[in-house]
């Protein structure tokens, strides 16, 4: 039987593309590993002294529980205010329902770049010092249109007849809300968490203008190290940042399915 | 888009209790965003007609002077050029490579579909910064850059020299961006009814046509939506550039930062984030026109 395009040459691109997108990841994992005193290429032995130089030191460690009480943060922060905002849009009752939703996906057009200038200008004018509730703010605006997208595209897709006849049979708003919405939006709800997380857990153009020297999130600590330290260690810390990349990806295709949690 | 179960329009007055838990359900998240996002950046954008004085305190009288001194000058403008020639090369490369890649997680066999949705969603979830650092490692212009090395270790020139240059630049912000055209794009084209692309070859079509004439464009919307973030989100960053650029590849995100963190000038500043928001803005409003235009179904 023909296949309907041209499959061998598609194949054949995309192996070579497939290459090209793991590339950049599987360098800095093999340099990582690297016994010589600097980061060049090719590795020339086997070693995890690098790994274990990284997680002995204090501010990595500091930094990456900085980065994850942040995107643990954001995440529920932009869960909560997020659902109910995503279920009133999709009642699509409020006048200005549109522009709600324009407004609620816009920190998805505006480059994070000038969100997290004009949010730094904003708080030092107002007198906001407290450096982890900025930061929190920051990530939870960034991490808030993900989390709306999922949470919208899981709502379009529930039977809403089962709301319907809760709420017939007597059931008050919030039980139809614990025990009928959310079972079925769980698995979109589980995704965006899981994405938003990780949006702010790799952030850099929000840290870059909120972090200080003592609340610094990992990429930003990582950028610092990339122009004094020049040994393998750097690619270690990197690697340890592709790890939980990957433990998420590993989550979402066991919890979700990649495809359904990527809308393909 | 409405939902099937409205049957009155959007913005018709109904009883006050009717709207009152949706306003209150949607009220933290817009709330949230009208203080720390509006606010903020209509704050900062208006700056950028200001003027500094030079105990650097912002105020009146309005003036175009700042944007005069961005367009003016002859460096700032290779700088805008830069940053749209960037975008603009890197939308396109994406464009070439997305539709294979996308084209298998929607239509391969089962393995590589499953492993091409791997290596695209994976590095999505790596920092941009890590990434870069990988394209670092990769692109480095001696011997021990690691396609030279490849190369050289295959008997060829290691002819690869383009790190710290605008091209270095194109080549990760491919890498980076390119997932976020591939999800619409797959999901696009796995919309497309096989039997259109089916009846085309049997009647004689040969593949190319069949791409060409069905598959491209039914897959425009996907095309439009993932095209338009690239070239926003390239155009509007900061860390690639910084660290793979150099000054050949100096952009305007890069040159912010600068204003900011070592010359204070904040109406320039101001100026310079108006224009990256401009770019933005006139990028998505094409693409919403183009989009509106057309028949969807």
């Amino acid at each position: 039987m023909k296949t309907e395009y041209n499959g061998r040459f598609i194949t054949a691109v995309t192996i070579v593309l497939l290459i090209f997108m793991v590339a950049p990841l599987v360098v800095v994992v093999a340099l990582s590993i690297t016994p010589s005193k600097l980061a060049m290429f090719p590795p020339t032995g086997f070693t995890l002294e690098w790994y274990a130089k990284v997680l002995a030191t204090e501010k990595f460690r500091h930094s990456f529980m900085v980065s994850a009480s942040l995107a643990a943060g954001a995440t529920i922060l932009s869960l909560v205010i997020g659902t109910p905002a995503a279920m009133a849009i999709n009642k699509n009752v409020l006048p200005g329902s549109r522009l709600i939703e324009t407004l609620l996906l816009s920190p998805m057009i505006l480059p994070i770049l000038i969100t997290g200038l004009a949010l730094f200008q904003f708080m030092a004018a107002q007198g906001m010092r407290s450096t982890g509730w900025n930061l929190l703010i920051g990530h939870a605006i960034i991490t808030l249109p993900y989390m709306m997208r999922t949470v919208t595209a899981s709502l379009k897709q529930i039977d809403h007849s089962l709301e319907e006849a809760a709420s017939t049979l007597g059931a008050p708003p919030l039980t139809v809300f614990f025990k009928v919405t959310v079972p079925q939006i769980a698995p979109g709800i589980l995704a965006g968490c899981l994405f938003a997380f990780m949006i702010s857990f790799d952030d850099f153009p929000i840290s870059l203008w909120l972090a200080d020297a003592r609340i610094e999130p990992l990429p930003i600590y990582l950028h610092h190290q990339m122009s004094t330290v020049f040994d393998p260690s750097i690619a270690a810390m990197s690697a340890l940042m592709i790890a939980t990349g990957i433990i998420v990806v590993i989550l979402l295709e066991k919890l979700v399915g990649l495809r359904k949690a990527m809308g393909v | 888009m409405m939902s099937a179960t409205t049957e009155i329009a959007p913005g018709y007055w109904r009883p006050p209790s009717r709207l009152a838990a949706p306003a209150a359900m949607a009220f933290p998240a817009v709330g949230f965003l009208v203080v720390f996002l509006v606010i903020p950046a209509l704050t900062l954008l208006s700056y950028s007609v200001l003027v500094q004085s030079p105990t650097g305190e912002i105020g009146l009288p309005l003036t175009l002077n700042n944007f005069q001194r961005l367009l003016g000058s002859p460096t700032y403008r290779g700088i805008l050029f830069n940053t749209v020639f960037i975008a603009g090369c890197s939308t396109v490369f994406a464009i070439l490579l997305a539709y294979p890649l996308a084209m298998t997680v929607a239509y391969g066999r089962p393995l590589l579909s499953r492993l091409t949705m791997v290596a695209v969603v994976a590095p999505l979830v790596v920092s941009v910064i890590v990434r870069s650092y990988g394209w670092q490692l990769l692109l480095g212009n001696g011997p021990a850059g690691v396609v030279n090395f490849v190369l050289s270790s295959v008997g060829l020139p290691p002819f690869v020299k383009i790190l710290n240059s605008k091209w270095a630049v194109v080549v990760a912000s491919v890498h980076v961006y390119l997932p976020l055209l591939v999800l619409p794009l797959a999901a696009s084209l796995g919309r497309i009814p096989p039997n259109l692309i089916e009846a085309a070859r049997m009647l004689g079509a040969p593949s190319w046509r069949a791409f060409f004439g069905i598959t491209l464009p039914l897959s425009y919307p996907g095309l439009l939506a993932g095209a338009t973030v690239v070239f926003t989100l390239t155009a509007g960053s900061f860390i690639t550039p910084q660290m793979l650029g150099g000054t050949d590849g100096m952009v305007l995100g890069v040159l912010l930062e600068q204003q900011v963190n070592t010359v204070y000038d904040w109406p320039m500043s101001a100026a310079i984030a108006t224009l990256m928001v401009a770019i933005a803005l006139t990028v998505h409003f094409i693409t919403h026109r183009v989009m509106n235009a057309r028949p969807t179904r």
